[in-house]
């Protein structure tokens, strides 16, 4: 180990850490080679390999296949519209509760119909939160509308978090339209 | 005293553009790479006036004279189209050799080799690199106007060579590497639900976690040996729906088990690096996230951020020799990443002034962190090291790109 003598990094980590350092440096340091070059290294880049695709500023990784996914952005048209939240809030306002009464007579009126709960959030926050909040708003709505006799068979629950706003844009007015439960039926 | 290290130019071994080509982008990025951990490297500036450097007898008086006790030689070719480079170090006080090592590769990517030879250098100084590490983010770039997609990309350390792993024009969010470097495990909206999938990144194939099928996942991670996940868990609908939990399970998704059982929302989980304490964040109420550690096995649950109304996002540093967890805290009305010390319970606050910045993500060394942060609407990747000195963006193309996961120090 020729490192041990001239390797004028060692001097320091030695004087520092001495037996923490010494057992890193036995694997850590390669062996001496003096002057000799070794035989070609095993570098290994990683190999984009065959993407069918090739993604701007770069190339795809592998060879994932396309799963059907079309792409969204605006939620499925709905017979049933949104319920909004207030800020850092799933508590139903009465508006809200107004809006999920005509909600369950809806339901009742068009039997073996199921429904998404999707929940989301305004872009404050940070994402794994969001996703909290989106579900909580979701469970809310699902609280409710099965406290008024829709059978939860026929919802699901689940949430966006910040991903997918119904409208761009930073401010309350945006915000506000942002936070709500959406009724999907398309599924 | 730091040791002070001259890199002086690679020296293409034939004189072709390509050789030259390679040894310009290889000297830029083995600097690069070394000056990233701090190295103290000697400025140009006071050897351009040498005699040239004779890279197999390099005069040791020169080098002394410019006050470099390590000299890094790299020579390169091109040969059939191979890329061999040529690492020496030599101890300028003896002219001892230290290191002499070549490594051949595909000539299309000379920056591999530069942050090969920049961890071997790194090695010999005690310091386990990051050069040749990837970051895993999520990026918009591809969606077309009136549509969302946000799909997982790969790009190198320092921003290089973007590469898309998933392409399915949906909602693709929270990559987790595996610690083997393997997979990605990520949050896909493909099917309509939230699904946890692992895309196995160099076989180009894509599972789907098995706990995931009664319920949704909604954040993971990877245990430190690759073998076993932690997630946040919601029953898909009816009781216990919305009320997220801990699970863990194996890395496939079978035999879940539940860890956390509060009425409190929890999520997020990160593994210790030694596997023996999950961290996570549990918001006992709407609005007050707060960090949690407890056991692997759930026991001993208990807060340790002591800052702040609401922090989200833990991150655990993955160095033993950093007992500290970086997450994200709402500072008088600002997102900003901090990084709470374990042992003493202190908090240091990382980011400041750069708008909002989330998701922060820690180097496989534990000397540097990666997150997000939105600057004049725009969200993208910055790095800097463990304190939180010399903030970088990444130049990692056009977008939002947002929720880095640094991946392990060695990909293939």
């Amino acid at each position: 180990m020729i490192v041990l003598k001239n390797n004028p990094w060692m001097s320091v980590v030695a004087r520092v850490a001495a037996c923490v350092a010494m057992a890193v440096l036995f694997t850590g340091c390669p062996p001496k080679r003096g002057n000799a070059v070794s035989g070609p290294g095993t570098a290994r880049p990683v190999e984009p390999g065959t993407g069918y695709g090739t993604a701007p500023g770069g190339s795809d990784v592998g060879a994932m296949q396309p799963d059907g996914g079309t792409g969204y952005n605006i939620d499925s048209p709905s017979p049933l519209a949104d319920v909004n939240f207030e800020y850092d809030s799933a508590a139903l306002t009465p508006a809200a509760m107004e809006i999920l009464q005509r909600h369950a007579l809806w339901f009742k009126d068009h039997p073996g119909v199921r429904a998404t709960l999707q929940g989301h959030c305004d872009e404050r926050g940070t994402v794994e939160y969001n996703l909290a909040l989106g579900e909580q708003r979701s469970r809310a709505v699902y609280d409710y509308l099965t406290s008024v006799g829709v059978p939860g068979t026929r919802l699901s629950t689940m949430s966006f978090g910040k991903e997918r706003p119904l409208v761009m844009g930073s401010g309350e007015e945006s915000w506000a339209k942002n936070r709500r439960v959406h009724f999907d039926i398309s599924g | 005293m730091a040791t002070r290290v001259a890199v002086p130019d690679c020296v293409p071994r034939t004189g072709d553009e390509p050789a030259r080509e390679a040894c310009k982008t290889i000297s830029e990025v083995l600097r690069k790479d070394l000056l990233f951990e701090e190295m103290t490297i000697v400025s140009d500036n006071l050897y351009k006036m040498l005699p040239p450097l004779k890279p197999d007898a390099p005069n040791f008086e020169d080098w002394k004279s410019v006050g470099a006790q390590v000299l890094v030689i790299t020579k390169a070719d091109v040969t059939a189209g191979v890329l061999n480079l040529e690492l020496r170090l030599h101890h300028v006080a003896s002219g001892d050799s230290m290191l002499a090592r070549r490594f051949s590769n595909k000539a299309d990517n000379p920056r591999y080799l530069a942050h090969q030879a920049a961890d071997e250098i790194l090695a010999l100084a005690n310091i386990r690199g990051v050069a040749r590490s990837k970051i895993a983010f999520v990026s918009d770039r591809d969606q077309v106007k009136g549509k969302v997609a946000k799909e997982i990309y790969i790009m190198d350390y320092d921003g290089a060579n973007p590469r898309r792993v998933t392409v399915n024009r949906s909602i693709n969010m929270l990559p987790a590497w595996s610690p083997d470097g393997k997979a990605i495990a990520y949050i896909s909206y493909r099917t309509g639900m939230p699904e946890l999938f692992t895309a196995w990144i160099y076989e180009g194939r894509n599972t789907m976690f098995a706990a995931g099928r009664s319920g949704k996942v909604y954040a993971h991670s990877f245990s430190p040996d690759s073998k076993r996940m932690a997630y946040a868990f919601s029953p898909a609908a009816g009781k216990g729906s919305g009320d997220m939990d801990i699970w863990v399970a194996n890395s496939d998704g079978t035999q879940p088990q539940r860890l956390t059982e509060t009425a409190a929302s929890d999520t997020a989980p990160t593994w210790s690096p030694t596997g023996r304490e999950i961290a996570f964040t549990r918001s006992l109420s709407i609005g007050a996230p707060q960090i949690y550690v407890m056991d692997s096995e759930g026991l001993n649950q208990r807060r340790v951020s002591t800052i702040g109304t609401y922090n989200d996002g833990p991150a655990w540093n993955p160095a033993k020799e950093f007992t500290e967890i970086a997450y994200t805290s709402r500072l008088e009305g600002h997102f900003e990443v901090a990084v709470v010390d374990l042992t003493n319970g202190q908090t240091r606050q990382i980011t400041q002034g750069r708008g909002n910045c989330e998701a922060p993500t820690w180097s496989p060394n534990g000397r540097h962190l990666a997150f997000c942060c939105e600057n004049r609407g725009r969200w993208q990747i910055a790095v800097t090291d463990r304190m939180g000195r010399d903030v970088e963006i990444l130049p990692s193309g056009p977008g939002d790109n947002k929720y880095p996961d640094w991946g392990p120090a060695a990909t293939q």
